[in-house]
């Protein structure tokens, strides 16, 4: 880095042309500004002339070129490494290990085959998390078609390595066999899992999810549910890596999963 | 607002091909709704009654209930909207 700095001097010196032309006449004004007073001097005394010079003093052209090309220099100098840390900054906040949301986090659920599945069950994957319900009138249906789109382009590339979940906020009316036939529209190995209320209630608050059903909501009525529409895209670890909105298109999706993919790989070293 | 009075059984929709069915009739009476003026649905008389009873048919009350709301909420925000949508795509640039 100190050699760098100082080779930027060094040529910032060594071509100080502009500069030079421009010093000069800075100091030949100066000089000339001063002459009234100085002819008053003179009256009383006649060897100033040595005098005058050592008044000037170390200011000399070539000290003015140097000072002024010093200034210069330094003042890119660290522009250019002011810049260098900001970018690094960017960098990482962009990356993922630093700053990560706390989001996530143990639950048990059941799948709508009827199986157990825990949070366990996501490492070794890395898992897009959608919360929704099956009676959603438009946006859920939208948002796991999405997921189904991502899911294709990315494992057309790196293989299954991707798993995605839907979880269900509607527990009163979204039983195993209703998720079953809701999820069979959508990507061939999306995982539905449901809980009673109170699990419910516990996975949505770690994965910071809103949702309006209320615990005795009545398992043959017609009404809808509130709820957050992020995706959650989560690492083989089982750490959030970032959530999508509604507004992300696939493209988008896939660019950034691409490259948390690829920093990961880097990370670790190996594939998931 | 008709379909609060009718007797009908309660629609279940659990498939795409249901949604698509509900999506298209819903679309159907809102371009009839458009054409007549009217932006409020139930607010058209009868103009529209064979288009109301195909969405009502296809559509459960709740989902009847969100996408009238929606459409005059839409309405409303279609400047919000707009607006919204030049700020993201001026936050892209940067």
């Amino acid at each position: 880095m100190f050699s760098l700095k100082t080779s930027k001097f060094i040529s910032s010196i060594s071509r100080p042309r502009p500069w030079a032309a421009l010093t000069t006449s800075l100091s030949s004004t100066r000089v000339s500004n001063r002459l009234p007073s100085r002819t008053c001097k003179r009256s009383y005394s006649e060897s100033t002339g040595a005098r005058d010079r050592s008044a000037v003093g170390v200011f000399t052209p070539a000290a003015a070129a140097l000072f002024v090309a010093t200034g210069a220099g330094l003042f890119y100098y660290f522009q250019y490494e002011k810049q260098k840390l900001q970018e690094r900054k960017q960098k990482e906040l962009e990356s993922r290990s630093v700053g990560r949301a706390h989001v996530g986090g143990p639950f048990t659920l059941t799948t709508h085959d009827g199986k157990p599945f825990s949070d366990k069950d996501m490492l070794g994957k890395w898992n897009f998390v959608y919360f929704g319900f099956t009676n959603c009138p438009d946006i859920c249906p939208a948002e796991l078609d999405k997921v189904g789109a991502v899911m294709t382009s990315l494992e057309s590339e790196y293989g299954e390595i991707f798993q995605p979940m839907f979880i269900s906020v509607d527990p009163a009316r979204d039983t195993t066999s209703q998720m079953k036939t809701y999820l069979a529209d959508f990507h061939p190995r999306i995982i539905g899992l449901r809980g009673d209320y109170g699990s419910t209630k516990f996975i949505c608050k770690a994965y910071r999810v809103y949702f309006s059903t209320p615990p005795d909501a009545d398992s043959n009525g017609d009404y809808l549910v509130d709820h957050s529409i992020y995706v959650y895209f989560m690492d083989p670890d089982g750490k959030f890596v970032e959530a999508f909105g509604q507004s992300s298109t696939p493209e988008e999706v896939v660019k950034r999963v691409k490259k948390e993919v690829e920093e990961w790989e880097k990370d670790k070293g190996r594939k998931v | 607002m008709g379909w609060f009075s009718s007797s009908k059984p309660e629609v279940s929709i659990v498939t795409r091909q249901d949604r698509k069915q509900c999506w298209e009739s819903r679309d159907l009476y809102f371009q009839c709704l458009d054409r007549g003026g009217v932006l409020e649905a139930g607010k058209e008389g009868s103009v529209c009654a064979k288009e109301k009873s195909k969405y009502e048919e296809n559509c459960a009350k709740s989902w009847i209930e969100y996408f009238n709301k929606r459409r005059i909420l839409a309405e409303q925000q279609k400047d919000l909207l707009l607006q919204s949508k030049i700020q993201a795509q001026e936050a892209k640039r940067r």
